[in-house]
């Protein structure tokens, strides 16, 4: 399980029931929860929302230390512990460190480098990605990869997909399929749906998959040497890396998933000071990303990035507004028409899990007309996740979504490329690699199936 | 007029509070934010969580409990350091002068006041001639130093604590009771 309720220290409050979008938290008022293991897509928002900590009148002078040793946690670790909390895996990621014979890759999510300077005490919604990549090179891994690369890949495959689906009468509407959340949750729920999901992997499992095979190749590594860790916002993302299905590459394709926090505890048990830390570049080539993936941390933003490579890529011309604003927005459910040459492209955009319910029942009364769908789990997409840094007081979340989000617009303006299919290194991926979207072996290493169990 | 010469003071209500201690951390975020460097976010923390309001079960659920700012304050009267004083209205601990001798905690008739450890900089401090942790009277200063008044009362999600101006809440009670009088025709 990664997500857990410690018994011994819930107060029985019940507001991460509320929180919890799929029900799973189960209890009598006043007494410790528990979560059904069925039910719950570990998205981490019960993380994110418990306020119940050890506390030293309640729990005594040793039990601070007591159950940050059962957590697995580093010593260094200092702040509150809660009663909701998530498994931590940073055991295998420091004995992968430290073995001089493991080639040791890192990727980290578009929505870490604008929450984790939290943190270290910056403001709400800094964006550091020079930072990151530094202080992920100090910790020692071998190479410094981005999940925004192989977000812009996963345009270039999950556009491609569409685009097929359209022009070929294939089922629509087609879901996104980058939160393992909400996967998990159609596949509990709606599995008779499981066609309408995108078969392109999440942008982490694409990473995984790249960084084990043509990665490998590049870097002239053993696919059997290289351990593969991202760092996510989120706390479901472990579970997507153990997916069983998840070993394309002939290997598990991503080793372990660490989240935003738990990155900050790796850094700060190195000892590495944070704000003296000077910014470096991530590394070549699947450090290359345009502001279309840097967008996917936010709600709308993976429609978005799809609109602006898939206008050009049916059209043939430049998408008149890279900025597609239609679709940007925090309400729960949205829709959008967007005129793609001679194609009116209707797309909805679910941010929130529990919005998703009466969409999916939509479909399948065959009464909802639109032809793509972007769900996320958390509140406002990635940035809200379940294992981005935890706010002290709920009144902040709306100023730590809203700075968070408008970090990850900022950093689209600034980049030189903002449409997935104009990254050269993703060109080159397919150049010498892939082939094209869609190819067989992308099939292969890309793209997924639901429902195995 | 005899307006604020009573001194405020917050109150939980039992009824709506479900004892999620939202309260006790928002409490313990702002009286260390200068202090020990805590930020917005959890990992900012770097010492124990010292809040200065209490959370407290009883039969019928539970409630937080914190100082009432006494007008004739025990704990002010029995301090021998001079440590509580009134500033203001509101009874407040000199930290660095409590010798955590515990007269006021047995004093306060709430159980409104407690020790617990004493940080600076992000540090616990020691005692004088010890390597044990410094302790001080935890309690209630009503966020004096804080710009948007009490934390508590802004944290918790239920509207379940509530600062009370007791003087312009008795007049309040005074207009009511006049208007029900004032119609009341048959007496």
């Amino acid at each position: 399980m990664i997500v857990a309720i410690d018994q011994n220290l819930c107060t029985g409050c019940r507001e991460c029931a509320q929180v919890c979008p799929v029900c799973a938290i189960e209890g009598e008022q006043g007494k410790p929860q528990v979560i059904q293991t069925e039910r719950c897509v570990m998205c981490g928002q019960c993380i994110q929302k418990c306020k119940s900590y050890v506390s030293l009148l309640d729990h005594g002078n040793d039990a601070y230390d007591r159950i940050r040793k059962e957590r697995n946690l580093p010593d260094s670790v200092q702040e509150p512990l809660f009663a909701a909390y998530s498994v931590c895996s940073l055991d295998k990621v420091r004995t992968a460190l430290k073995d001089g014979c493991t080639f040791t890759v890192v990727q980290c999510a578009p929505a870490v480098r604008v929450a984790i300077g939290e943190e270290f005490g910056e403001e709400l919604g800094t964006l550091t990605p020079g930072k990151l990549a530094a202080a992920l090179r100090k910790l020692g891994f071998d190479r410094v990869y981005d999940t925004n690369f192989p977000a812009d890949v996963t345009i270039m495959e999950e556009g491609t997909e569409l685009i097929d689906r359209v022009n070929k009468g294939g089922v629509l509407p087609m879901f996104t399929s980058c939160c393992p959340a909400w996967v998990k949750f159609l596949e509990n729920n709606y599995p008779e749906l499981k066609d309408h999901l995108s078969s392109a992997k999440s942008p982490q499992q694409i990473g995984g998959a790249i960084f084990k095979t043509y990665g490998a190749e590049l870097d002239q590594r053993k696919a059997s040497e290289i351990y593969s860790v991202s760092v996510m916002p989120c706390t479901c993302k472990a579970y997507e890396c153990d997916r069983p299905e998840m070993k394309d590459s002939g290997y598990r394709d991503v080793d372990a998933a660490i989240t935003t926090r738990e990155l900050a505890w790796l850094i700060k048990e190195a000892q590495i000071d944070w704000n003296a830390l000077r910014e470096e570049e991530f590394d070549q080539p699947f450090g290359m990303y345009t502001g279309a993936g840097a967008i996917f941390g936010v709600t709308g933003g993976v429609m978005e990035a799809a609109i602006r490579t898939g206008y050009e890529l049916v059209t043939g011309e430049s998408i008149p507004q890279v900025d597609v604003t239609s679709v940007r927005g925090t309400e729960g459910f949205r829709t959008a028409l967007i005129e793609v040459g001679d194609l009116k492209l209707k797309v909805g955009i679910v941010t929130g899990l529990k919005h998703v319910i009466p969409v999916l029942e939509a479909v399948r009364a065959g009464t909802l007309d639109l032809h793509f769908i972007e769900v996320m789990t958390c509140p406002q997409g990635c940035v809200s996740g379940g294992g981005q840094p935890k706010l002290l007081m709920d009144t902040f979340s709306e100023e730590a979504y809203r700075a968070r989000r408008e970090a990850i617009f900022d950093h689209d303006r600034e980049l030189t490329y903002r449409k997935s299919h104009e990254n050269p290194a993703v060109k080159k991926l397919y150049e010498e690699f892939l082939e094209a979207p869609n190819s067989h072996l992308a099939h292969h290493l890309l793209h997924t199936t639901y429902c195995n169990d | 007029m005899m307006k604020k010469e009573l001194g405020s003071f917050v109150i939980g209500d039992g009824r709506r509070c479900t004892g999620c201690k939202a309260c006790e951390l928002a409490c313990f975020m702002v009286h260390n934010q200068k202090s020990n460097h805590v930020g917005m976010t959890v990992g900012t923390v770097g010492v124990p969580v010292v809040p200065r309001l209490y959370l407290t079960r009883f039969e019928q659920g539970c409630m937080p409990i914190q100082c009432k700012h006494c007008e004739d304050a025990p704990c002010l009267n029995v301090c021998s350091k001079g440590a509580i004083s009134r500033i203001e209205h509101q009874v407040v601990v000199d930290e660095q002068l409590c010798i955590g001798c515990k007269d006021c905690m047995q004093a306060c008739p709430f159980g409104a006041i407690t020790l617990l450890p004493y940080a600076k900089d992000g540090c616990l401090v020691p005692q004088s001639g010890s390597s044990e942790t410094k302790v001080f009277a935890a309690k209630c200063d009503l966020c004096k130093d804080i710009p948007q008044g009490p934390a508590c009362v802004n944290a918790c999600p239920h509207q379940a604590l509530r600062l009370v101006d007791p003087e312009a809440e008795r007049e309040e009670k005074n207009i009511k009771a006049a208007n029900a009088l004032f119609y009341m025709k048959n007496w």
